[in-house]
């Protein structure tokens, strides 16, 4: 190699191939992603996530939860993902389309959270979560800076969102532990984490067989999509008309009036969630 | 190292450069050990320190990896990388200013960057824990650190360029595109959903494959072949490797998203580029592997260095395939293989360099020849405890997981036997990098006389007395 140019064209070349292909050709695929209309439900999916959510995920991604858990359900099959209640249908792309900092994690110390708010056979509700914060719990720390621990008043009545801790936790008499703001609102994050909704590409393929066990739960019998099969991975290959039952799907790309859900019709509603 | 080395105007013409890049180096590493200790000694016991929100260990393990990256990897690889395009191109560095003060800058920013990561500025990115505010001074100063060695390829005596040439200028430029892209597409205007991963992950690889790897391996291509005075064997395809590493490189950082929501061909197209990789890998095998056979402190660090960087090929072939990834997806193993690639291969490639310049640069022998074997000795054991330790306990972590009756919460107790022997190897490690530290300062103080600098001299000394 004499010529420093032809280096640099080649160092370019070798860098912008890898930043075309894996940077560029997902953007192409997955950018103009769409929230998935559904008549039945006369609702887009995903939903938009409330502005206290939203406050609770900065708190979830400035103290490092992503250290610990994941925030991604793998198929079915793959991994005991599903058989532990974390979800019945594995993540795909759209369900994290309106989520600014997606936290997807890369290591289960703990307890993948994608579903956190909907999880079988019980979801924590936001006490659980704030008692867990507290206290702490087998492997994970107990994170007591995000609480207040501050006399009652003398005649006061105890604040409403105080936590009503047992044992050893309990506080000294005339004293009460209250969450703070950041701690209101990382429980309003987790347990806002749930993906009810099956997308098309969704749809559990171990469930394409022995479908009456999936069945059990009060969601409409909906045939797994041919593009199930695959669609984990690939949810856009057919796109802009996502595959459904083989009929092209409404994508509108905000929500869109009921009147338009007819863009699809005779097509099988798709799978709906328990709520 | 009792043998007087050689000492040429070349090195100590830009002696102060390197001391400063290497000091602040070696500073890091002794800063991402204690680190890395708390880290390991939460992940063991988790309570630790869980009462101060500046340690919670989300932010610790950030603070530990960019101390570990940023502030020892790319100080310690930069300063290695322009030493040898300076020696290649027969002359002193020019434009050493530039260096000099982007140093400084760079080192402002990884100090930003830990000091952000305490105080919550976290990305939740592996080996992404820079602050927005923190890319662009990293961005700005890499690139005057870059400028001498730069001129010193273009300034190159001969017109022809060797294997370290390649390897030291790709790593100078690919660095200051790859932060900026991220910096664009995640931050200034960040793309949506898993969009964002998807970028991060393709960077991590590039970091590892197309900035850190170049540098460590531009270091033993030149380091090598000089201990051993041996033309290199099969030396002509070392350029078929490098244009390997550089095109199939950046495309093997699919293999985290196995089964995540992200598009199928990613991954796919991961296992292709890890076994293409392994062509690169031989090649640099069969270059170098004369560098196993020499005695030197030097070449057995470069030796074993380069053994992990095989092994660490290979595994993340394995690894790369669905079947696998299945037991090592989201368990230690993951931890291990950074380590066996960070320590095991980058560092200790650096550290054999750095034994080897560091009498050159400063025309004196090492301080110590005790701390010297003791630094080997420590390092080595100290890495295979930690990667042992981590191997063991992720294969509990895994069949646990898989289990699904076994709670999460068990199985983090479960690995805590494991976990200690972590413990311990951090310890060690960190006990041989203070003994490599006060070897490197005990050496370079020697030459640059700092013992007694003017402004701690009595007052009388420096007063002019007029009679």
């Amino acid at each position: 190699m004499k010529n420093n140019f032809l280096y640099f064209l080649g160092v370019f070349a070798a860098l912008g191939i890898s930043w075309a292909g894996i940077v560029l050709g997902s953007n192409a695929q997955l950018g103009n992603l769409a929230p998935y209309y559904d008549d039945n439900e006369q609702a887009t999916f995903p939903s938009w996530m409330a502005g206290q959510a939203a406050r609770g995920q900065l708190v979830y991604k400035d103290l490092g939860c992503v250290a610990c858990h994941t925030q991604q359900v793998r198929r079915p099959g793959f991994g005991s993902d599903q058989e532990r209640g974390w979800g019945d249908r594995q993540s795909v792309a759209r369900d994290y389309i309106y989520q600014p900092f997606p936290q997807l994690g890369s290591a289960r110390i703990g307890p993948d959270l994608a579903n956190l708010g909907d999880r079988k056979p019980s979801a924590p509700d936001a006490d659980d979560i704030l008692h867990l914060l507290y206290t702490g719990g087998k492997g994970m720390p107990s994170y007591r800076f995000l609480f207040e621990k501050r006399k009652v008043g003398v005649g006061a009545q105890p604040a409403l969102d105080a936590l009503s801790l047992t044992g050893s936790q309990k506080p000294a008499e005339g004293w009460e532990v209250v969450p703070t703001n950041r701690a209101t609102a990382l429980a309003a994050y987790l347990v806002s984490l749930k993906n009810p909704y099956t997308f098309p590409e969704a749809a559990p393929v171990a469930a394409a067989k022995d479908d009456e066990v999936k069945n059990m739960n009060p969601a409409a019998p909906n045939p797994p999509p041919k593009a199930g099969i695959d669609a984990n991975a690939e949810p856009d290959k057919t796109s802009p008309a996502m595959v459904a039952g083989g009929t092209p799907m409404a994508s509108p790309p905000t929500p869109a009036p009921a009147g338009q859900a007819a863009a699809s019709p005779g097509a099988p509603a798709p799978q709906q969630g328990t709520k | 190292m009792s043998n007087k080395p050689e000492y040429t105007p070349v090195d100590s013409a830009s002696s102060c450069t390197l001391l400063f890049l290497l000091a602040s180096a070696l500073g890091w590493l002794v800063i991402g050990g204690v680190l890395a200790i708390v880290a390991a000694l939460q992940l063991h016991s988790p309570a630790f320190l869980a009462h101060c929100p500046v340690f919670t260990y989300g932010r610790v393990t950030v603070m530990a990896e960019t101390s570990f990256v940023y502030g020892w990897l790319a100080n310690a690889g930069l300063a290695l990388v322009l030493w040898v395009l300076g020696r290649l191109a027969g002359e002193p560095l020019r434009a050493q200013n530039w260096a000099l003060g982007g140093t400084l800058f760079w080192n402002v920013g990884v100090t930003a960057a830990v000091v952000g990561a305490a105080c919550g500025e976290l990305t939740g990115f592996s080996l992404l824990g820079l602050p927005k505010f923190v890319q662009l001074i990293l961005f700005a100063s890499y690139i005057a650190i870059a400028i001498p060695g730069l001129l010193a390829w273009t300034g190159r005596l001969r017109q022809v360029s060797f294997a370290s040439h390649w390897y030291g200028a790709a790593a100078l430029f690919i660095f200051p595109w790859l932060i900026s892209i991220v910096h664009v597409m995640l931050f200034a205007v960040p793309v949506r959903g898993v969009l964002q991963p998807i970028i991060a992950g393709w960077y991590a690889q590039c970091a590892w494959t197309l900035w850190i790897a170049p540098l460590f391996l531009c270091v033993a291509y030149y380091v090598v072949p000089k201990v051993t005075g041996k033309t290199m064997p099969s030396y002509e395809f070392a350029s078929l490797g490098f244009w390997t590493l550089l095109f199939v490189g950046g495309l093997t950082g699919g293999r985290h998203l196995i089964g995540g929501p992200v598009p199928a061909w990613i991954p796919s197209l991961a296992v292709v580029s890890c076994a293409l990789l392994l062509f690169h890998t031989l090649i640099v095998f069969l270059n170098l592997k004369g560098g196993v056979c020499g005695g030197t402190v030097a070449t057995r660090f470069i030796s074993f260095g380069l053994a992990a960087y095989i092994l660490g090929a290979l595994v993340d072939v394995v690894t790369s395939f669905h079947g696998i990834a299945l037991h090592t997806q989201f368990t230690l193993f993951d931890e291990a293989q950074k380590q066996l690639a960070l320590y095991g291969a980058a560092t200790t490639v650096l550290f054999g360099g750095i034994y080897f310049a560091l009498p050159r640069i400063t025309g004196k022998a090492w301080f110590s020849g005790a701390l010297v074997k003791a630094h080997l000795t420590l390092t080595l054991a100290g890495i295979l405890l930690l990667l042992v330790s981590l191997v063991l306990a992720s294969v509990t972590q895994s069949q646990e997981l898989l289990d699904k009756n076994i709670p999460l919460g068990d199985i983090a107790g479960h690995m805590q036997v494991w976990l200690s022997g972590a413990i311990v190897a951090q310890v060690i490690l960190l006990l041989g990098n203070v003994a490599f530290t006060a070897n490197f300062y005990l050496t370079s103080c020697r030459i640059l006389n700092i013992s007694a600098p003017a402004w701690f001299a009595t007052p009388a000394a420096t007063e002019t007395h007029v009679s």
